[in-house]
């Protein structure tokens, strides 16, 4: 029988400060054992459970694509406990990972569809995920839109591989901050205002995430635009433990989070009351 | 049905624990709980203050102990256990949970979501349950299609008729047990049982009829229902510590940053705590939403899922609570909401 609860040893490989602050940081980790890399077999959308043996574990949406082998990527953001000891890492620390949990994206749904993805502030990292596995299937999938706004340009993570994406070719990426600032040559406003703008087709996916209130604002403007219930899909959190549906924390109506979820269509979360 | 004389029970516990750590129900202090006993004379036989549930399920359990990175889970080969005394409101409680913690869920990977500590236990475990031979007024495990001599989910049942245990195998397991002990199921006890059955029953409040309960809580969408419902609880969590059916637990470390033990502790959703995020917000923050949580989980959110409630009738929250709640009345409120429409 597995165990669930163990986790794996994984090793900081790298470290990435997103923004001045130093708020935001990027850990690359690899598998210290060859058989849990082989194991471990997720897609975007997933999450761990980071572990620091002593302080606990917090859950952190998968920002790699499985197309990137042998690496795990999270971008955290100090705020407690366990986040403010997964900041003090250093290169070479070995850490706990249990995972991966919880479901994924469309992926497989997706294909031949137009796409169009939707992601605000530091809750970029599993749309990270997603657009880079989209990219290297590259022909499986339609046009893919994305739109990303964050407060003020040093909030975006991954900022350099957002320069890469704005210029190719078959991604149309939209930048966004919240007001004008100097400098600043891309769009100004809000996502959901620059969401009804972009006019996505309503015949495209949309996957949508990012602070409670940008989801909340951003979904009417999409059904308004005449999506569908069924092709919307957004990822949620709640206060996680277990990530195995066992400890009751996440339960949102009959749904347990880290186990039905993170991610849910909006015709699923429509049906469970006080989703949002 | 096999008997056993009262004056033989200490032996039959004695070559139980060959095979087996026997749990029973014990006194601790002025309450009562199911822990492993040594001797036959330990066992009471009263309704316990705390549920069954600690026996696979302990109200604090290491999950693994850590020293550096390395780490080491708790032995779980263990002799299997005996559970003697259980009435059939806590026997239903295990298998609400064993959904829970069995109920395995299946990713790309292939993994199975199970709960090792839980699964192993109770798996191997051999359940007597014990008919209830003298329901308190505040039982009502009859309302759940149960009643104090439900044998669902016994591996043996047990009746007590004064001068001897009756003992009657119902599951394989059961069965099984009975031919290794050379027990042979003849003798006829069944109209001792019978009547013993019908003064229980006889005995509890009358039954009502929840099967308009799941729906109605579908409909029900105005927090004041809530709210009046609140009035009296104070958030003390009480309800869901002895409540044979609440599965819900913290993990936490304990121990220094090179040397300790990650553990899991009874939780309870009606701590403000339980939801609270590192940003501060909380999703269930006021103490209305809490008890609709309880409420809505028993009645209504595990029935979706599986078809059944997440209550079994114990009555041990109406007892414990110190406000003097009786979830019989949210239910009966509910069920009159319904036909007031
Ligand atoms: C599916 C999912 C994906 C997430 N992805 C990311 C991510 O990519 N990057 C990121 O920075 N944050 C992410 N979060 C939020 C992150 O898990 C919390 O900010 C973090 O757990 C806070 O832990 P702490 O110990 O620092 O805070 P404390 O306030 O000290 O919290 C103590 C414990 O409470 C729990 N907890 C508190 N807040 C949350 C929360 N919001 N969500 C879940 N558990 C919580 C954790 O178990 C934590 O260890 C995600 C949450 C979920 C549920
Ligand atoms: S909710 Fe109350 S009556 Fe129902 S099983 Fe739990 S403790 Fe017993
Ligand atoms: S009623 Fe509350 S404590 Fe009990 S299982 Fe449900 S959520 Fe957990
Ligand atoms: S985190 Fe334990 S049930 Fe979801």
């Amino acid at each position: 029988m597995c165990n669930t609860y163990i986790p794996f040893q994984m090793k900081i490989e790298n470290i990435i400060d997103e923004n001045p602050d130093r708020s935001l940081r990027t850990f690359d980790l690899s598998f210290v054992k060859k058989e849990d890399e082989e194991a471990f077999k997720y897609l975007p959308g997933q999450f761990c459970e980071f572990s620091i043996l002593g302080k606990g574990e917090s859950p952190f949406g998968i920002a790699s694509s499985p197309t990137e082998k042998g690496l795990l990527k999270f971008t955290v953001s100090r705020i407690g406990l366990v986040t403010n000891e997964i900041h003090h890492l250093q290169i070479g620390d070995i850490v706990g990972m249990r995972g991966p949990l919880g479901n994924w994206y469309p992926v497989e749904k997706m294909k031949g569809k137009d796409i169009v993805i939707i992601g605000g502030g530091f809750a970029f990292t599993t749309l990270r995920s997603l657009i880079v596995y989209l990219l290297e299937n590259r022909a499986d999938y339609g046009k893919i839109t994305v739109i990303y706004g964050a407060r003020t340009p040093e909030l975006f993570i991954f900022k350099e591989e957002l320069k890469e994406w704005d210029k190719r070719e078959d991604l149309i990426l939209h930048l966004t901050i919240d007001k004008p600032i100097k400098g600043w040559n891309k769009l100004c406003g809000f996502v959901p205002t620059i969401t009804k703008n972009v006019e996505p087709d309503p015949t495209s996916w949309a996957i949508v995430c990012g602070p409670p209130i940008m989801i909340k604002f951003t979904l009417p403007v999409l059904s308004e635009l005449g999506f569908d219930d069924n092709i919307i899909y957004t990822s949620l959190e709640r206060r996680m433990k277990c990530g195995i549906g066992k400890c009751g924390r996440c339960g949102i109506g009959s749904k347990y989070i880290c186990i039905d979820g993170p991610v849910f269509s909006l015709a699923e979360l429509k049906k469970i009351p006080d989703a949002f | 049905m096999i008997e056993i004389k009262k004056k033989q029970f200490g032996d039959f516990i004695k070559n139980l624990m060959e095979t087996y750590r026997v749990f029973a129900p014990t006194k601790d202090g002025k309450k009562s709980s199911f822990s492993e006993i040594k001797k036959a004379d330990e066992i009471v036989d009263v309704h316990t203050t705390k549920s069954a549930k600690s026996v696979f399920f302990p109200q604090a359990e290491v999950l693994f102990n850590y020293s550096e990175n390395e780490i080491e889970v708790p032995n779980l080969e263990q002799k299997p256990i005996a559970l003697w005394g259980i009435h059939s409101c806590d026997t239903k409680g295990l298998l609400s949970l064993d959904k829970v913690f069995k109920n395995a869920h299946q990713l790309p990977n292939n993994k199975m979501y199970e709960d090792p500590y839980w699964n192993k236990k109770y798996a191997e475990s051999l359940i007597f349950t014990l008919a209830c031979n003298e329901p308190l007024t505040t039982c009502f495990c009859n309302w759940f299609e149960s009643g104090p001599f439900d044998k669902t989910g016994a591996d043996i049942f047990v009746v007590d008729n004064g001068e001897s245990f009756l003992l009657e195998a119902i599951s394989d397991k059961g069965q099984t047990f009975f031919i290794q002990s050379g027990f042979d199921q003849e003798g006829e006890h069944q109209h001792a049982v019978f009547s013993l059955k019908k003064k229980a029953e006889s005995m509890m409040e009358e039954k009502q009829d929840i099967s308009s309960v799941f729906e109605t809580l579908n409909e029900i969408q105005e927090k004041e229902f809530w709210e009046e419902i609140t009035q009296k609880c104070i958030n003390c969590g009480a309800c869901t510590f002895v409540c044979p059916t609440c599965h819900c637990f913290d993990v936490s470390d304990e121990g220094k940053h090179q040397k300790g033990k990650r553990i899991r502790v009874w939780d309870s959703c009606m701590f403000g705590i339980f939801t609270e995020e590192a940003s501060g917000h909380n999703p269930r923050g006021l103490s209305y939403q809490r008890v609709q949580q309880r409420i809505m989980h028993k009645f209504n959110y595990f029935y979706d899922n599986y078809e059944e409630h997440l209550c079994s009738g114990c009555g041990r929250c109406i007892r414990v609570c110190p406000t003097n709640l009786d979830i019989r009345e949210i239910v009966k409120k509910i069920i009159k909401r319904k036909n007031n429409v």
